[in-house]
């Protein structure tokens, strides 16, 4: 029992991860397509890539963009990590699920959002310019990009720190504080700086996923003429007007060139991590520092963050999908209107785009789930060289942005015959979402099992019961509530995927954030923000149910 | 034939060698406590034993059936050993009811409903928890999971029962009853019971034999008299119980007994081991066998009377002579003063 799940899990998780990454590296040697009958071995699409010079300034611009929203988000999150965990600030309670929401939102409805908030012609940028004559900032640059891009990820951080934080026994901060320290000097010369190894991990975190960017710097950029590696890549789709898979293969492996480095070394910094942490020994409840006439200064800044990272995009869209029309001398209220919902009926393919993101969601994130659960299982008590191998593999789909992933598989379901059938069902993009979360979704098993002592399985075997039935007697049912958590975290996650589907987009295969890619080439302004407003919905339904029922957002 | 037999067992975790090639039996119906500080092996013995870890050399067998033998590689997994075993954390599955804790054992066997029914009863009333079966582990108290944790590893007549301290969550007060109803359980059922602890008082109440580990050997194998009262090695001597210890040099031998003496004293104990006139030799003598004296006499020492510490039921005074420093209990308050200490020979240990 125990070895049938075992051998299937490290089968399973190779076939799914080597298979795309395999392809792709075939297909970057190829002169054309790989279905092409003139294709042969070939150095040629490297030559070209690498000597484009679109290529060398996209290449300039992810690492900006990277650079940059890392050094936003990663002092803008320990701050706020900080207050939300070891201070007293005023209604934390109520504003810590709020910190987290932005993982949840997808990126490219937000980014839509900014552009009809703050863009050039954007609901608030009319009315800062109807107020003061003019609009002081410029939402399609360099530095517009970077700045949305850092205050989004700033939860990425704050997701590392503040765990980091919880841990830190309050008595070193209250030594601090007893030989006469304020709350912020303890911040910067106690708490932060024992926490450190979790906040270089969550910067290196935010620099990879700056690489990864698809979503923003496709709204935002594009118009501005700026080009990251992956909308470099997207790009590149239709350049030749023949498929050229050839050159979007050596794009996709130099931007794995470039993560995978970054994942392997946040790999050896997890494991050094917490080696300063001084951990509390005992539980118990702590006074929290008081902030003192800081503490409205400091609720400000989490608000003003709140505000403009989550609020300012969501107003956008949701006033965009309610207005006929939008621009310098429109009143709110003469424009005011439902019909972009009612018009969404008459697409058939918006609709199956709907039906499909719930399905995907629900019944897909369930079976994502349980693959999970199976892998982590499979690992769970598991002695052998094959657990390192096992860590590894899954390790890998981190270092592909989901944009990589989506043409992979589609690679994969053109090249192989016999599934070739499955590319234009739910299954090709399931696979496909399975493995972009793979990373996440096994650290939300692993969590749940970490939750469960070695000895009550121990028991149960002393007892009789043999591997699989310690499973399915004691394991399973003591994660079962781990598990429907991460069911709900994995629905929201399916929920708002739009890159991994991008590529594998077609009758039958349509999902809410891929349509919203491709309607965002077209400039169908009033259904984007329609099929926005949805998704949204969506994500706060589970969210809010998430919520109710405990389920902790942070892992 | 003994219900277990362990020959030889060797263990290595990471670098360390944890086990040193560990023998012993234990006798049906016998209770058999394994002694040591933490790091001596002692639970990874008994993991070993209920098929936890995997030993890398040496031999078990439970009631004459060979369970584990390294040499020919063969192995029977923890879950066909059928034996029980209660766990330090007690290890309760927090998803099952006291009932449904206890009966999974002969549900796995399949026995029928009546007869699980009727079996879980009887050991839940006989542990006294008889009104709790719908309980779960969190609506228990310590001393109650810990009466599960029991009731859970006999109710299938287990061959040998495994208890990794299963003593040390409780309160000191509840240990000292659970000492006595314990044992009186196991004796009550016949069982035979492999019994770890780093508690000595623990193990000389619990066990009719007591096997002391220190760094993965066996020290020495009796009953808990002889453990306690005629320690084989220095080691065991000074594990037990409190010790004044003394450093000297061996001055004369004669038979069985010798006379050790350094700056100020001379003293005559019981020879333990082979010591030639000349060497170094360490004299140990039990706290509580050492007297203050009316005069002076045969192995009888003056020396400086320091404190005298109250500590309840008795007071403890500390004496010095010298580098030598006592301790001695008695009876009533002291002043600080010169006075006699007698030594027995027959309880003075050299070494």
């Amino acid at each position: 029992m125990s070895r049938t799940l075992r051998s299937f899990a490290v089968i399973g998780v190779a076939l799914v991860v080597f298979g795309p990454l395999g392809l792709i590296i075939y297909q970057s040697f190829l002169s054309e397509a790989f279905f092409s009958p003139t294709a042969s071995l070939s150095l040629g699409a490297y030559r070209y890539v690498l000597t484009d010079s679109g290529f060398h300034s996209a290449f300039g611009t992810s690492l900006l963009v990277s650079l940059g929203m890392t050094l936003i988000s990663v002092p803008l999150g320990s701050l706020l990590a900080f207050l939300l965990v070891r201070t007293d600030l005023p209604g934390k309670k109520f504003l810590e699920p709020w910190l987290l929401v932005p993982i949840f939102l997808s990126p490219v409805v937000l980014a839509f959002g900014y552009v009809v908030a703050v863009g050039p012609v954007g609901f608030f940028s009319l009315w800062t310019k109807a107020l003061i004559g003019r609009v002081p900032w410029n939402l399609y640059s360099l530095y517009g990009m970077i700045l949305i891009a850092g205050l989004t990820h700033v939860p990425h951080s704050f997701l590392y720190v503040s765990s980091a934080l919880r841990t830190l026994d309050p008595s070193v901060e209250e030594a601090a504080r007893v030989a006469g320290a304020g709350p912020w000097r303890i911040a910067a010369t106690v708490s932060l700086p024992l926490v450190l190894p979790s906040i270089l991990f969550s910067a290196a975190l935010i620099f990879l996923l700056g690489f990864e960017l698809f979503g923003l710097p496709l709204v935002l950029g594009d118009p501005a003429g700026l080009l990251v590696l992956t909308t470099y890549l997207y790009k590149l789709t239709n350049l030749l007007g023949v498929p050229s898979y050839h050159l979007m293969a050596v794009v996709a492996l130099s931007i794995v060139a470039l993560t995978f480095p970054l994942v392997y070394a946040q790999r050896r910094m997890l494991r050094t991590a917490g080696r300063f942490a001084v951990i509390g020994g005992k539980g118990q409840a702590f006074r929290p520092l008081p902030l003192g006439a800081l503490r409205w200064p400091a609720v400000a800044i989490v608000l003003l963050w709140l505000v403009v990272t989550v609020l300012l995009p969501l107003i956008g869209v949701a006033l965009r999908s309610v207005v006929s029309q939008w621009g310098e001398g429109i009143k709110l209220f003469d424009v005011l209107t439902l019909d972009h919902f009612r018009e969404l009926k008459g697409y058939p393919n918006l609709v199956r785009g709907i039906v499909n993101t719930l399905l995907i969601g629900s019944i897909g994130g369930a079976l994502s789930v349980v693959f999970y659960a199976i892998i982590g299982l499979a690992a769970h008590r598991w002695q052998s060289r094959w657990v390192s191998f096992l860590d590894y593999l899954v390790m890998l789909p981190r270092a592909l942005p989901g944009l990589i992933v989506g043409l992979a598989f589609l690679w994969v379901f053109l090249f192989f015959k016999p599934i070739a059938p499955l590319r234009t069902t739910l299954f090709s993009l399931w696979i496909a979402y399975t493995v972009v979360w793979l990373a996440y979704g096994l650290r939300l098993i692993s969590a749940a099992l970490l939750q469960v002592k070695p000895e009550l399985e121990e028991a149960a075997r002393v007892t009789g019961a043999g591997q699989g039935t310690v499973y399915r007697d004691v394991t399973l049912p003591l994660i079962r509530f781990g598990l429907i958590g991460s069911w709900l975290l994995v629905f929201m996650m399916f929920v708002r995927e739009y890159s991994t589907g991008v590529y594998l987009l077609g009758p039958g295969t349509e999902v809410i954030g891929s349509l919203i890619v491709s309607l965002w080439g077209t400039g169908a302004l009033d259904l984007i923000s329609a099929l926005s407003v949805i998704e949204v919905a969506l994500v706060g339904l589970i969210l809010f149910i998430a919520l109710r029922l405990g389920v902790r957002l942070d892992a | 034939m003994p219900d277990l037999i362990v020959e030889n067992i060797e263990k290595q975790l990471g670098t360390a060698q944890v086990l040193c090639g560990v023998s012993f039996e234990l006798q049906q119906g016998e209770v058999l406590a394994l002694l040591g500080a933490s790091g001596s092996g002692k639970t990874t013995l008994l993991r070993s034993v209920a098929g936890l870890e995997r030993p890398d050399k040496g031999k078990i067998e439970i009631r004459g059936k060979v369970v584990f033998d390294a040499a020919s590689g063969f192995e029977i997994p923890a879950e066909q050993r059928g034996l029980g075993l209660v766990f330090q954390s007690y290890a309760i599955w927090p998803h099952r009811s006291v009932f449904e804790n206890v009966a999974y054992g002969l549900r796995l066997r399949r026995v029928p409903d009546a007869e699980i029914r009727q079996r879980v009863g009887d050991v839940l009333a006989r542990l006294g928890l008889g009104h709790l079966a719908d309980r779960y582990a969190h609506q228990l108290s310590g001393g109650q999971q810990q009466r599960v944790a029991l009731a859970r590893a006999i109710v299938y007549n287990p061959p040998v029962l495994l208890l990794d301290e299963p003593l040390s969550n409780l309160d000191a007060k509840l240990r000292e009853d659970a000492r006595a109803w314990v044992r009186e359980l196991i004796k009550q059922i016949g069982n035979s019971a492999l019994y770890v602890t780093h508690d000595q008082t623990e193990a000389l109440a619990i066990a009719d034999r007591v096997l002391l580990l220190d760094r993965g050997q066996i020290q020495q194998d009796g009953t808990p008299q002889e453990i306690y009262g005629r320690p084989t090695s220095q080691f065991a001597a000074e594990f037990m119980g409190s010790n004044n210890r003394f450093d000297g040099k061996i001055a004369e031998i004669s038979a069985n007994r010798a006379r050790l003496e350094n700056h100020g004293w001379s003293l005559w104990g019981k020879l333990r081991g082979n010591k030639e006139p000349g060497a170094p030799g360490t004299g140990l003598i039990r706290v509580e066998r050492v007297r203050l004296a009316d005069g002076g006499g045969e192995n009888h020492l003056k020396m400086q009377l320091k404190s005298a510490l109250y500590l309840g039921e008795r007071w403890e005074y500390v004496l010095q002579l010298g580098e030598l420093r006592l301790r001695v209990w008695g009876e009533e308050g002291r002043a600080p003063g010169e006075c006699w200490v007698a030594i027995p020979q027959e309880e003075f240990w050299i070494f």
